[in-house]
């Protein structure tokens, strides 16, 4: 079952406890003179998986007001990153969380251009960086806990559940009350995101990229990042049959070399000293670089 | 042959061993892959081997976690035990209190946060802020700067706005002749800091360390307490006959965290609240003013310092309405007081400074604005500035107090409302309430609110206690005990009595400040620089309904 968040912005009061909890629970630093966690200049950024920006704008004509907007993975029902992602290190689960493995990350990037929401971020200030995002507090989820930021907020601006039942609580809520704006993003966003959002201010007032097309996005990329296993596998095939034919090759003229019991033994000898220095050429084109300093 | 050596080939382990066991160490010739290779050679082999290995197995199994056991990012760290419950059973207590980065008196530092929700505790249940709004907010995060979450945050997380360097800047501007007060409660919990029992009164010590840091005069804050007691006792009696057109009861008005309350719950009870100022800005007031006269020096050139118990004095000192000195002095950009600080930031400056606090020559106050009676003493003590109040005003409506007023115990104590009956000669009864910790004010104000409510004065503090537990005290326990509340409570009215004189109006500085400069209390003086008007907040913040909640109260 696709799990989901309902985010309910009018109830936020910015005391940014969610980003200390994304922080605590996923041992990330604090890089508030780089990129702060909440306020006005909050930023996303390697080690900020979630922020609470702070909006100021007017409602109703004049009347000035405060908005706090927490800004997180939206963790697409159809993902981009994952579909950009031809080494799978990027994954939609079943949960609904869009999880990253930074094993199999080859450090692309081709995820944070794929994104509409430009999410994930680069460790661009670590010797070895690899991708991060939001991951939905996966380990959370899958011991049947909300994530850490839904925990802690004192306000219960967050609620987690089933994303089809939030989809129709959300739907009620706006129904019922004319604060809200009619409509729900996140609903067909980018083909529909797991986490949603409600609001008493426009969206595109307070930060949300309104102008993301509705169908699923992977469509565009899918087509072709979908052939990357298949070239893998195609690669594979192709490397190992190059492999069978040179030896079966060898093989045959060593055969016919012991089958002739007229030639010489010196000569089977150089038959087999050819095909080393065979060999080694041959591996020479692929291990050219690691061999140049194996040897020096 | 053929197949024996291909089937060798796809056996991961012939990679990893000896090639020649695995042939029976004869048949060297038929393998052509590790026969007579060189162990250079063996590792290339290896690599492009695992690596072609790598990618079918990666392909195949789609790199899945269950594959090779990969982790995924995130997790790595830790969350409070209250947050890790499987399934949606709500969470109590949870969270953190919001803080806005401008708010003046306190600040938080994000490392320092574990989510413990003790300051969530705190400001919605015992001062009733948070969770006391409806949502969504308006355009301001509703805080009363009382700094009770300074008290209970674990970590210390949450602290003052620190404004010690900004003092020292002052002290060593030559250009600059700094003048101090200090309330009554700092003396009684100053010491906890350098090692002394709960409620010992160090103030002789306190003055010393100040004359060390290098301030010019050092006054006594008791003193303009006895100062509001005046204005406030006289306000009252003139509502009570009726001579003031302002309606009761009166509800005090020197506890800054209280009036903002007031002016964001209750804006409506607004003009119920006193006129007088509270002490520290009266003072200030003084300092700029009278002061500045007797001894000739130029206000501008005052800078004017408190050391207070609470932190939501730094926000009334920055109140637009404080700068009364200001605009006697045709000056408006004057301010009554220009820098707060806590009894924790002087603890603080005590020790940055390296000095033997235990052991300094004890000192006294300069004169003009320091004498003080006990009554002004007693200010920092819950239901407090209600006593010293009734004592003067017993005085202006029928004449000497009887003794009883010198310990008014249905009003002393921990309890969050205080009530008492007085009969007056010639008034009859007067009915007086005392509230400490603003969820208890609600029990009250919905009666008034209601008019259904005969009281005629009301005493507000923000703070459990008092001032002695305020948001600026040592944290001598966290979150503050009773106990701790109580021993400084005791210091305060033991000092009350053993002051020879005990009545606002007995005290000889203040009689010379009404003769001397101000003439009568409550007079056209007196009202320039000593009372002030209170705003609504109630377009900053939507209170929630309390009504209902009290009812039989
Ligand atoms: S779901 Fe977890 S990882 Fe994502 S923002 Fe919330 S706390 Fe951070
Ligand atoms: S914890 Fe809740 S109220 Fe606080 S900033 Fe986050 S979403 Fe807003
Ligand atoms: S009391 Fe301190 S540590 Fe606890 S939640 Fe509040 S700020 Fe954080």
């Amino acid at each position: 079952m696709s799990k989901g968040v309902l985010v309910n912005l009018t109830k936020c009061i910015g005391c940014g406890g969610c980003t200390v909890a994304c922080k605590m629970y996923n041992n990330n630093k604090w890089i508030d003179k780089r990129a702060p966690a909440s306020g006005e200049n909050a930023q996303l950024a390697d080690e900020n998986w979630t922020i609470i920006k702070k909006f100021k704008l007017y409602k109703n004509g004049n009347t000035q007001v405060w908005r706090f907007v927490k800004n997180q993975c939206l963790h697409c029902q159809s993902p981009s990153c994952v579909s950009a992602c031809f080494a799978k290190a990027l994954q939609k689960k079943d949960n609904g969380a869009v999880v990253y493995f930074p094993d199999n990350c080859v450090g692309c990037r081709y995820c944070m251009l794929a994104c509409p929401f430009k999410i994930p971020k680069f460790e661009w200030n670590k010797a070895m960086p690899v991708i991060t995002k939001c991951v939905m507090c996966y380990g959370r989820m899958k011991e049947n806990k909300a994530p850490a930021c839904v925990s802690v907020c004192p306000e219960s601006v967050m609620k987690f559940g089933d994303r089809d039942e939030l989809l129709e609580e959300a739907k009620v809520i706006i129904k019922n009350n004319s604060m809200y704006v009619k409509h729900i993003y996140g609903e067909e966003e980018a083909g529909g995101t797991s986490w949603i959002y409600i609001s008493d201010v426009p969206f595109e007032k307070i930060g949300f990229n309104t102008n993301v097309v509705k169908k699923p996005l992977p469509i565009y990329t899918s087509l072709y990042m979908k052939c990357t296993p298949i070239f893998g596998a195609i690669w594979v095939i192709v490397l190992t049959a190059f492999y069978f034919i040179t030896k079966r090759r060898n093989v045959i003229k060593n055969e016919s070399c012991e089958l002739s019991y007229k030639k010489s033994v010196d000569e089977c000898a150089d038959n087999k000293l050819s095909q080393e220095a065979n060999t080694v050429k041959s591996d020479d084109v692929f291990v050219n670089a690691g061999q140049k300093k194996r040897r020096k | 042959m053929i197949s024996e050596s291909s089937s060798n080939s796809n056996d991961k382990n012939s990679n990893l061993s000896e090639p020649t066991k695995i042939d029976g160490g004869a048949n060297d010739d038929s393998d052509t892959f590790n026969g007579g290779a060189d162990s250079s050679e063996l590792s290339r082999r290896i690599f492009l081997k695992l690596a072609g290995v790598g990618i079918a197995a990666g392909v195949a199994g789609g790199c899945d976690s269950t594959f090779g056991g990969l982790k995924p990012s995130g997790g790595e760290g830790w969350l409070p035990a209250q947050y890790n419950v499987s399934g949606d059973f709500p969470v109590q207590v949870r969270g953190r209190i919001p803080i806005d980065p401008q708010n003046p008196s306190i600040t938080r530092d994000n490392q320092k946060c574990i989510l413990c929700g003790q300051c969530v505790e705190v400001c919605s249940k015992v001062e009733a802020v948070m969770h006391n709004y409806e949502l969504p907010i308006i355009d301001d995060i509703p805080c009363i700067c009382c700094g009770q979450c300074t008290l209970w945050c674990p970590t210390g997380a949450i602290t003052e706005v620190d404004d010690s360097d900004l003092l020292m800047q002052a002290i060593e501007n030559p250009d600059l002749h700094v003048v101090v007060q200090t309330a009554p409660s700092t003396r009684v919990a100053l010491g906890e800091e350098f090692g002394l029992s709960v409620g010992t009164n160090v103030e002789a010590y306190q003055v010393s360390a100040l004359k060390q840091l290098g301030f010019d005069k050092i006054f006594d804050t008791n003193f303009s307490a006895d100062l509001t007691i005046m204005e406030e006792g006289t306000e009252l009696v003139k509502r009570v006959k009726g001579e003031k057109k302002a309606p009761l009861p009166q509800l005090t008005s020197c506890c800054p965290g209280w009036v903002k309350y007031c002016e964001y719950f209750y804006p409506d009870l607004v003009p119920n609240l006193s006129s007088a100022k509270s002490p520290m800005t009266m003072m200030g007031a003084m300092i700029k003013t009278y002061y500045a006269k007797k001894s000739n020096i130029d206000p501008k050139k005052i800078f004017s310092v408190a050391i207070m118990p609470c932190t939501a004095k730094k926000f009334e000192a920055i109140r637009p309405e404080m700068n009364h000195s200001g605009i006697k002095n045709n000056d408006p950009s004057i301010r009554d007081i220009d820098l707060v600080l806590t009894t924790r930031e002087l603890a603080k400056l005590i020790k940055r400074k390296g000095l033997d606090f235990l052991n300094l020559p004890p000192a006294k106050y300069d004169s003009l604005l320091s004498e003080y009676s006990g009554a002004g003493v007693i200010f920092g003590a819950t239901g407090g500035v209600m006593e010293a109040a009734v004592r003067t005003a017993y005085h202006l409506l029928a004449g000497d107090p009887p003794k009883f007023l010198f310990n008014l115990e249905p009003v002393r104590g921990l309890a969050g409302v205080k009530e008492a009956k007085l009969n007056i000669p010639n008034v009859g009864g007067i009915k007086i309430a005392v509230v400490s910790g603003m969820h208890n004010t609600h029990k009250v104000l919905e009666r008034v609110r209601e008019n259904k409510s005969d009281w005629h004065f009301i005493e507000f503090m923000a703070c459990p206690g008092g001032c002695i537990s305020g948001g600026g005290q040592p944290r001598s326990a966290v979150p503050p005990s009773d106990s701790v509340r109580t021993a400084r409570i005791n210091a305060l009215y033991s000092a009350d009595e053993k002051a020879t004189i005990r009545l606002s109006y007995e005290n000889h500085e203040i009689k010379a400040i009404y003769k001397d400069y101000l003439g009568e209390p409550n007079g056209e003086l007196a009202h320039e620089l000593l009372h002030t008007h209170y705003g609504d907040r109630s377009k900053n913040l939507t209170a929630k309904n309390k009504k209902g909640s009290n009812k039989e109260k």
